[in-house]
């Protein structure tokens, strides 16, 4: 644990996770999203014609099935982390200060926040739709 | 190096007209246009932009594509005048090369995550003319061939889905 939260520390930088680690979570994240990225494209195609899966009563049904829930849930924080940390990874290589840097860190790990609770906002409501 | 008005006095203590500096001082950022850039690196510089790219392109869809399934929430009619919006020729050819990117992101992903872990890269050698990297051997790009190929392959299965009328 002594490598975890750095902040203010010998170096006074912002960070909470080593680069390395970092990138070990964006390779794990990527691999994973790729995995439940095919299971959510091929139940778009496979069960049933693509036109069809997209039915208003067929996409409510899906957000009924609590494995599809969590398939959706995990699509979400995966691809999320994975994408918000390989745009900081792209902006951090065009410019170097830690006013850049700290900025970068900050909006992308915000717009992944974000970006998640709107997500699950949109699986909640729809998930209670099918009861009304 | 230390500056002394017109002059530089080097390490070793050689003078250097300042107007010499100034020449091997010029300014070598070419900014994005330098990252941008294809030639002179060959297809692994093609593979890296095409890499950061294709990522920028895909969370830009998630993002929409996050926006475009929230319209659920606002019952049948709003989910169906959004799927008029989405479904129509122009939708249909941005998900096919959404589904290149995807692929090609994907395939080209796990190539440099075992890059990353020095795998494939050749043993270190002496640097001789015309002094070709090792690591940029045949294994590396026909990782990157086989990512441009899947990803081909992948976006004329998904014209045939979508545009195959089911």
């Amino acid at each position: 644990m002594e490598h975890l939260c750095s902040l203010g520390a010998n170096n006074k930088k912002m960070a909470m996770l080593r680069e390395s680690q970092i990138m070990k979570i964006h390779y794990i994240t990527g691999v994973a999203a790729i995995f439940v990225v095919a299971v959510h494209i091929m139940m778009r195609i496979a069960i049933m014609p693509y036109g069809m899966s997209l039915e208003y009563e067929n996409v409510i049904a899906n957000y009924q099935n609590i494995p599809y829930i969590v398939l959706l849930e995990s699509i979400l924080v995966l691809v999320s982390i994975h994408g918000f940390n390989g745009l900081r990874v792209i902006l951090l290589e065009l410019r170097q200060s830690k006013k850049w840097e700290d900025g970068v860190t900050v909006l992308t790990i915000a717009a992944m926040i974000a970006l998640i609770a709107y997500g699950t906002r949109t699986i909640i409501i729809a998930n209670g739709l099918g009861f009304e | 190096m230390v500056s002394g008005g017109l002059y530089t006095i080097c390490a070793c203590g050689e003078k250097i007209l300042e107007m010499e500096k100034e020449v091997a001082d010029r300014n070598n950022r070419e900014g994005m246009m330098g990252w941008l850039n294809p030639r002179r690196y060959g297809w692994e510089r093609v593979s890296y932009w095409l890499q950061r790219l294709t990522g920028v392109g895909l969370l830009a869809y998630f993002i929409a594509h996050i926006y475009e399934t929230s319209q659920i929430a606002g019952g049948p009619a709003l989910w169906e005048a959004f799927l008029e919006l989405t479904q129509t020729t122009l939708g249909h050819i941005i998900l096919i090369v959404v589904i290149g990117m995807c692929v090609y992101h994907s395939a080209n992903g796990i190539r440099l995550i075992f890059v990353h872990g020095g795998k494939g890269l050749g043993k270190p050698g002496r640097p001789d003319y015309p002094y070709d990297a090792v690591s940029l051997n045949y294994r590396q790009k026909s990782g990157i061939w086989i990512a441009l190929i899947l990803a081909l392959v992948a976006m004329l299965y998904g014209a045939s889905v979508l545009f195959g009328g089911e």
